[in-house]
């Protein structure tokens, strides 16, 4: 049993000789023209940018850079690896993870927590009784129960 | 900072939260306080980093779509015939039809042989396993040796898993799960209603991959399990342990264990990507994994010529990772399609012809015709064969380094060559996450297109798969893929209800001793009980190694008491409470006693008239008077022939002169036949012992050269042949000595003789009926395959074979015959091939220690070409022993003064070596009468070779 792809059906070459009856030297396919109109385009629009003037000269020279981009650019392409593919294979080329070679977070240190021995309890409820001394004695324990919380160690979450 | 300090605080706060639960008394007077803790809200929201959302039994269901992920079924591919393999694409091809208009992603992975689960199952099934001898390899020793054997090579098994996409998923879908912890309270079934709407159709999914062709059953959650990390960490070694499998269905969360497992990463446009293992035993490891795809592809002729396109990659001596993307295209997308190609080309050819008046290139004709061809293929049929699938196929390797992956990589692209291109694309990255279960396609490049039957000719589930996982090691498959061979010679009866016979056939030196004495050493010592019967007595050897000489016991069957081979005690009396169990005891053993009776007056019969001069044996009245004879004597266990003797002369039919006649002829031959028959008052019977080992060898039988008719063979010949279906049916005796269930080996060396004599087919009757009620594994080794084929339905009883190398084209299709694979279809070259050194091995002096091949097939189904490989070196007392070559520089050898003084080759140096074994009178009986006999029993005497087959193999 001979089993074979559909492949070569899809690798119909379509190319513009050029207009009737006047064949161009060269044969391109019609990815390459599109490509060409484009590259000419933005080459034409970067010369204006930079100042070249709109002459004979300049945008013969823009032709020439056109036709090297072109060439360029459709080497880079095929049936098998059509221009839409590149351009995203190129995008995911850029957007991949890299290696991190900076190291992050660095040593835990613990040397900002304050450690008791005890944790703050409650008062016998006969000491209690001294008026005077309520307000501080509650003050105090305020303070102790921010002392109790761990302080400068970074969570794991 | 203090607010950043506080904000931390609280994230921690739910950590805290657990040991805080222990103070739940306080809550009571602090219940203002407990409100103001943040509870599940401080948990940060995790998503995961791939598209997988959740795994629901084998359902895996991303952002946008739910996929149904099924385990395929190995098929086996060697020895089958090309209209079998035919017939799995087209059922392959079938199936894939079926789901038009859905995704697919194939993905093949491996799992290193999990030798701890074969041992632990080894062990497990070694029941009344032998004790250990002092000071010898114990059990515990001897499977540690046989696990390091297995871990020093590399041997992955391969799974296949295939999803399929089940449908889309839309915004409430979505909604629903985002909102699931809430609506579970509120609302349950609006959580499930979404997998709930598609169980139809999964259930159609089921059963269109489960039928034969596929043969896909729903992975399970361990087997999701397994590919989810497979696919995550790829390219890294196995993990050795992998987190509990949770009974309930996986969340986002729980998908981190995944994903936390290894993170990916490249440098642009580098050839690998790298991967680094994160959690587990690959903490810390590396791989650099190189992705590849398929490229254009030539046409291949897949059953005939070439390999299953995917499983070629196989042959690598590394583990290789598959992932494909398939689309099966509905029929009206390719024709409206095609039709668009067709016009392309038309205007293509208008360009060249009319508008420029050029040549249009050949390619445009071949592509319409093509397009004709493929649109032809779609609308002809009623099958579906024609339907069209795009697909993408990429594959990985991995190695330490960079180096180390690029070149397994260009060892796939030199695997395919020439017919199919192996592309290695730039987005490594990329790519290899199209490993992962649920991502999306990374890019359309390498797109390939064809038809259900070219994506179902890559066959991915194409195995070598021969054997069980709980036997004995044998070695490992030699064809497509390496993988070690283990077989438990009692599953069959069982487990699987089928007989134990086991056939064996090589050609001189094709390793027949080492492979049967390695089963006989490796089940001996799992606990089975053997009786061998080798006529040329090497296998003797076996019963000197350390370790089962205490439980071994050597018996010379020419040396042994007199009447040891009374064929009236070879078939054992039936026992009564052996038929406990059937629904009469009392009437089956009765039934059987009968049966055994006729037996031995059958053998009895068939021994005198074998030993009979030819012509006098073929005579009607020989047989009619040897009848009555034997007759008149009966069946009962304590008769001998000598009474058949003189019941022949006491003979008073009209035959009377002619019972005399065959009465003188045997009595002339009783001292020959002393074996035969018992001293008075001596019944070599009368002990029982109970040996793990027995084995009866019979060195100095004389035995006809092969295809010498019936009517040629010398006394001697005809006595051998007769002694030697005597002590089969010995061997066969010893199995009902032992109870029922035990597991019980014999092994019948030169089986050829079972064709020779009437009663052979008896035997292999009885074989066949009670090695399964007995739980016994019968094996028979010959050099010729023919002997076996003989027997009128030997075949159908067979359960298992072995078959080695063979020269002559005749038994090399008979061999075939044997393993039930298609003849003439191109495996006879196999047969030949096995074990065969290639180049210039006829000048070589050292000797071709290369282990032995043979083609095993398991009885279950399985055929395969495997490597005998017993060469850990715990084995290598076995080895030695095993070894049956002649080496004329062997240290034993060179102390005997006979083989320095002549060449091994010449007879009477063995029949002088062998002379204190033969029986005084038979040996002097030879001397006197029979000179030529003298050559012909030396040679038998040798090796384990018997003379003629040399010059016939």
């Amino acid at each position: 049993m001979r089993v074979r792809t559909d492949d070569e059906v899809y690798r119909v070459d379509a190319v513009w000789l050029g207009p009737p009856k006047a064949t161009f030297p060269w044969r391109a396919r019609y990815v390459a023209w599109g490509v060409g109109i484009v590259v000419f385009l933005l080459v034409t629009a970067v010369q204006r940018q930079v100042g070249f003037g709109f002459d004979f000269i300049n945008t013969g020279w823009g032709f020439v850079i056109t036709i090297a981009l072109t060439r360029f650019i459709c080497s880079r392409i095929s049936h098998e690896r059509p221009l839409s593919s590149v351009m995203t294979m190129w995008v995911r080329e850029l957007t991949s993870p890299r290696e991190t070679t900076s190291g992050r977070g660095g040593a835990a240190s613990a040397a900002r927590i304050r450690v008791n021995h005890q944790r703050p309890r409650k008062r016998p409820k006969k000491r209690a009784k001294r008026a005077s001394a309520a307000t501080p004695s509650q003050h105090r324990r305020q303070q102790d129960r921010r002392q109790k919380e761990v302080r400068g160690v970074r969570t794991p979450a | 900072m203090f607010g950043r300090r506080r904000d931390r605080d609280r994230r921690s706060a739910a950590h805290v939260a657990q040991h805080a639960a222990a103070a739940r008394d306080d809550r009571k007077v602090y219940s203002k306080r407990g409100r103001r803790l943040p509870g599940e809200q401080a948990v940060p929201n995790y998503t995961p980093s791939i598209s997988a959302r959740s795994i629901d039994g084998h359902l895996l269901r991303t952002g946008q779509e739910v996929y149904a992920w099924y385990r395929l079924a190995p098929q086996r591919w060697s020895f089958r015939s090309d209209s079998q393999r035919q017939d799995l694409i087209a059922a392959i091809a079938g199936q894939y039809a079926e789901l038009q208009g859905r995704w697919m992603h194939l993905r093949v992975t491996n799992r290193p042989y999990p030798i701890r689960m074969w041992a632990e199952a080894h062990v497990h099934n070694a029941v009344r396993r032998l004790p250990d001898t002092p000071g010898t390899l114990s059990f515990d020793d001897y499977m540690v040796g046989e696990q390091q054997q297995l871990m020093g090579r590399s041997m992955a098994e391969k799974e296949v898993y295939l999803g399929v996409q089940v449908q889309t998923r839309n915004m409430m879908d979505r909604a629903v799960e985002r909102a699931a912890p809430v609506l579970r309270k509120v609302f349950p079934d609006a959580v499930d209603a979404e997998l709930v709407a598609i169980e139809s159709e999964i259930d159609h999914l089921d059963q269109v991959i489960g039928s034969a062709g596929l043969e896909g059953r729903p992975a399970t959650a361990e087997e999701m399990s397994w590919l989810m990390h497979r696919s995550c960490s790829l390219g890294l070694p196995a993990p050795r342990n992998l987190p509990a499998v949770p009974g309930a269905p996986w969340e986002p969360e729980d998908l981190a264990s995944f994903t936390d497992a290894a993170d990916f990463h490249q440098e642009p446009y580098a050839p690998t990507v790298t991967v680094r293992g994160r959690t587990g035993s690959n903490a810390g490891i590396k791989r650099h994994v190189a992705v590849l795809t398929v490229g254009l592809m030539h046409g291949l002729q897949i059953p005939e010529q070439d390999d299953p396109w995917v499983q070629r990659s196989d042959r690598l001596p590394a583990a290789v990772e598959w992932s494909a993307r398939i689309y099966v295209r509905r029929p009206e997308e390719v024709s409206g399609e095609l039709q668009r190609q067709m016009s392309k080309v038309r205007s293509q050819v208008r360009h060249y012809t009319d508008e420029h008046e050029l040549d249009p290139p050949q390619s445009l004709a071949r592509q319409a015709s093509r397009v004709l061809e493929i649109d032809d293929e779609m609308t002809s049929g009623f099958t579906a064969l024609g339907t069209r699938v795009r697909s993408w196929w990429r594959l990985a390797v991995s190695g330490p380094t960079e180096r180390e992956a690029l070149r397994l990589a260009q060892g796939l692209l030199d695997l395919y060559k020439p017919k199919v291109a192996i592309e290695h694309p730039e987005a490594q990255y990329a790519i290899a996450r199209e490993f992962i279960p649920g991502e999306p396609l990374s890019a359309s490049a390498y797109l390939r297109r064809g038809s259900v039957l070219w994506a179902a000719s890559a066959v991915p589930t194409a195995t070598a798969e021969v054997g069980d996982r709980r036997g004995i090691l044998l070695g490992e498959t030699v064809t497509a893929t390496r993988r070690p061979v283990a077989w438990d010679p009692w599953m069959a009866q069982e487990l699987r209800d089928s007989s134990g016979l086991t056939a064996m056939v090589a050609g001189l030196g094709a390793g027949k001793s080492f492979l049967g004495g390695g089963i006989v050493y490796k089940t001996l010592r799992a606990g089975a009980h053997w009786t061998l019967l080798d006529p040329s007595g090497p296998l003797a050897a076996l019963c000197e190694l350390p370790e089962l000489k205490p439980y071994a016991r050597p018996i010379n069957l020419l040396n042994a008491q007199a009447g040891i081979l009374n064929p009236y005690r070879v078939v054992a009396e039936p026992q009564l409470d052996h038929f406990m169990d059937e629904e009469d005891p009392e009437r089956a053993w009765r039934r059987e006693r009968a049966l055994a009776a006729a037996t031995r007056r059958r053998l009895v019969l068939d021994v005198l008239s074998g030993l009979l001069p030819f012509e006098v044996a073929r005579l009607p009245q020989t047989r009619i008077v040897l009848l009555r004879a034997v007759r008149t004597v009966g069946g009962r266990p304590d008769a001998h022939p000598g009474q058949v003797f003189e019941a022949l002369r006491r003979d008073a039919s009209e035959h009377h002169e002619h019972a005399v006649v065959v009465a003188d002829f045997l009595d002339e031959m009783r001292e020959r036949m002393s074996l035969l028959i018992p001293e008075e008052d001596a019944d070599p019977y009368n002990e029982a012992r109970d040996d793990r080992l027995t084995v009866l060898t019979m060195a100095g039988l004389n035995l006809p050269k092969d295809g010498t008719g019936r009517e040629h063979w010398t006394d001697a010949e005809a006595l051998g042949v007769e002694m030697l279906n005597l002590a089969a049916w010995l061997t066969q005796r010893s199995i009902y000595e032992r109870p029922k269930d035990l597991r019980k080996g014999v092994w019948i060396d030169e089986a050829f003789f079972l064709s020779e004599v009437p009663t052979g087919r008896v035997l292999m009757n009885r074989f066949a009926r009670d090695s399964r009620k007995w739980n016994v594994r019968v094996l028979l080794s010959s050099q010729i395959p023919a002997d076996f084929l003989k027997i009128q339905g030997f075949v159908t009883l067979l359960d298992s074979v072995f078959v080695g190398r063979l020269d002559d084209d005749q038994a090399q299709a008979d061999a075939l015959r044997l393993l039930k694979v298609p003849v003439g279809a191109g495996y006879e070259q196999v047969v030949a091939s096995l074990g065969r050194r290639p180049g210039g091995v006829r000048t070589n002096l050292e000797r071709d220690r290369a282990p032995r091949q043979f083609i095993f097939a398991d009885g279950a189904g399985g055929v395969e070409r495997v490597r005998i490989d017993f060469s850990g070196p715990h084995l290598e007392h076995l080895r030695n022993s095993l070894d049956t070559t002649p080496d004329a520089l062997r240290e034993g050898a060179e102390s005997t003064e006979i083989e320095v003084s002549s060449p091994p080759q010449d007879p009477f140096a063995y029949a002088e070596q062998y002379s204190d074994e033969y029986d005084d009178e038979l040996a002097a009986d030879l001397e006197v009468g029979l000179t030529d006999e003298l050559v012909d029993s030396a040679h038998g005497e040798g090796g384990n070779r018997r003379p003629g087959r040399e010059g016939a193999a």
